[in-house]
Parts: structure tokens; C-alpha cells; sequence
């Protein structure tokens, strides 16, 4: 896998953490959606690290900088809080913004990598 | 009337009256600016911050809390609702207002040091605004 690749990718997780971490400060936090987006960060954080290790990149630095950052990634997927008990707030009859999902949106960012 | 809980922003949970749709219109799109003003922050600390995507993105967000301060101001929200929405406005137009605005500069992508593709991570921040589609906007 390219470099670029790796670096978009890492690009892309910085952003959809952030807005993640500020569900987490929202009614979002005891929602199964971000429940669900906190493990599939986690996993799209994971193999970016196993793509990284299977990766031919010839200059270690770069290599042990890709690293770096997915670890970062890593740990700030690990802390997104979630409450314990989750049950999607829209069912809860906390969330009243329609049939979409902020958070499903905010993983969506990215789909914007081509 | 009964209370039910809408949101939680800046910290506040926040409650309406069952079937306060103007007011819930407020709360909605503060909660969405609350997660856009997050990704643009993320944002700010990437390739994006020398770039005009993320400014021009900026003085969008800035405009449009404007706009809604206008809006909340004119509306028919109950007095002290409505100070407590227009003070988390003010919250987070002054976050945005921290973030780059100068779009002076060159877009990343044609200084080739984005190579992401034709989709633009500041735009698609924004374009989670659009994720909400109740209530419609009260008419002021």
C-alpha cells in the first residue's frame, strides 16, 4: 500500500474522531450508533495499522511517523465514552432531527477518500 | 405541558415542551453545529489549515450562526430559553471565529499536497448540517 494512501486514511480518522468525541458530550453518548461508530473506528484503525506493518515502505522514518499517528488514532478511538447502556435516542424519543444520524454521517466522512 | 429532553449542548441537557417545534429547530442545529465545529477543529490541525477550503468552510459556519442568532432573536422562544441558546451561539461563534478565515490561500489540492480525490473533508464537514430534517425552519 502507498504511502499517500496510509496518510489519507490517517487524514480522514483524525477528522471523524473529532466530530465523534463531540458526540460523546451529546445525547449521543448513551446512542447505539455511536456505539456501533466508536467499534467500527476502532477496526478501521486496526487494519490501518496492519496495512502500515504489511506496507513496503523503504524509509523507517516515515514508516515509524505513519505509526505514530495510527497509535494516536488508536487511543483516542479507545476514548470515546459511551455510557454502558446504549438504545438509539431517536427510539428513546431524545433525538428529534429526522431519520438521519450525525454520527453515521461523521463516519461517512470517509467515503470522501477516493 | 410535559418536558422532554432534545439534546445536550455544551454540557446542558436541554428540554422542550412536547410539541415546541420552533425551539427545537434551534436546538437541532446547534447540536449539529456543535459536531461540525468539532470536525473543522480536527481540521484545523491537518494539511487543511494552510489551505481555502477549510476558511472559506469557516466564514460559512460564521455566517450562518449569524444568521440563526437573527433568527432566535426574532423568534417566538420562551425569554429564557431563548438567552440560554443565544449565549451557546455566541459559544460557538466565538470557536469559529478562532478557526483560519483567510481564503487568500492556495487549495491544497492544487498545490497537489492533498491527494485525497475530488471530495473536499471541509465540505463534508459542513454537509453534516444537512443531516437534519425536522423540524422544518419556523417562518420569522
Amino acid at each position: 500500500m502507498q504511502t499517500e494512501v496510509l496518510e489519507n486514511q490517517i487524514r480522514g480518522l483524525n477528522i471523524v474522531l473529532g466530530a465523534l468525541q463531540a458526540a460523546t458530550s451529546e445525547i449521543c453518548k448513551s446512542c447505539i450508533n455511536l456505539e456501533g461508530a466508536k467499534t467500527k473506528v476502532g477496526k478501521m484503525v486496526k487494519k490501518l495499522g496492519m496495512d502500515l506493518h504489511a506496507a513496503s515502505i523503504c524509509c523507517e522514518k516515515t514508516k515509524a511517523d505513519l505509526q505514530t499517528h495510527i497509535d494516536s488514532l488508536s487511543k483516542a478511538a479507545e476514548d470515546l465514552q459511551v455510557a454502558e447502556e446504549c438504545e438509539c435516542q431517536k427510539t428513546a424519543g431524545n433525538c428529534k432531527l429526522g431519520a438521519e444520524c450525525f454520527v453515521t454521517a461523521a463516519v461517512d466522512l470517509m467515503k470522501l477518500i477516493q | 405541558m410535559a418536558k422532554a429532553r432534545c439534546g445536550r449542548i455544551l454540557g446542558d441537557d436541554i428540554y422542550i415542551e412536547e410539541g415546541d417545534t420552533t425551539t427545537l429547530y434551534f436546538i437541532n442545529q446547534l447540536r449539529a453545529y456543535q459536531v461540525v465545529l468539532a470536525a473543522l477543529k480536527a481540521l484545523d490541525q491537518d494539511i487543511c489549515h494552510n489551505g481555502c477550503s477549510l476558511p472559506s468552510t469557516v466564514n460559512k459556519v460564521i455566517k450562518r450562526l449569524g444568521k440563526l442568532k437573527n433568527e432566535l432573536e426574532a423568534s417566538d422562544v420562551v425569554a429564557e430559553k431563548k438567552e440560554s441558546l443565544l449565549s451557546k451561539i455566541d459559544s460557538f461563534l466565538a470557536d469559529a471565529n478562532r478557526l483560519p478565515q483567510d481564503t487568500s490561500q492556495t487549495c491544497r489540492k492544487s498545490a497537489r499536497e492533498c491527494i485525497m480525490g475530488s471530495g473536499c473533508f471541509a465540505t463534508g464537514a459542513l454537509n453534516l448540517i444537512n443531516e437534519i430534517t425536522e423540524p422544518e425552519a419556523p417562518k420569522i
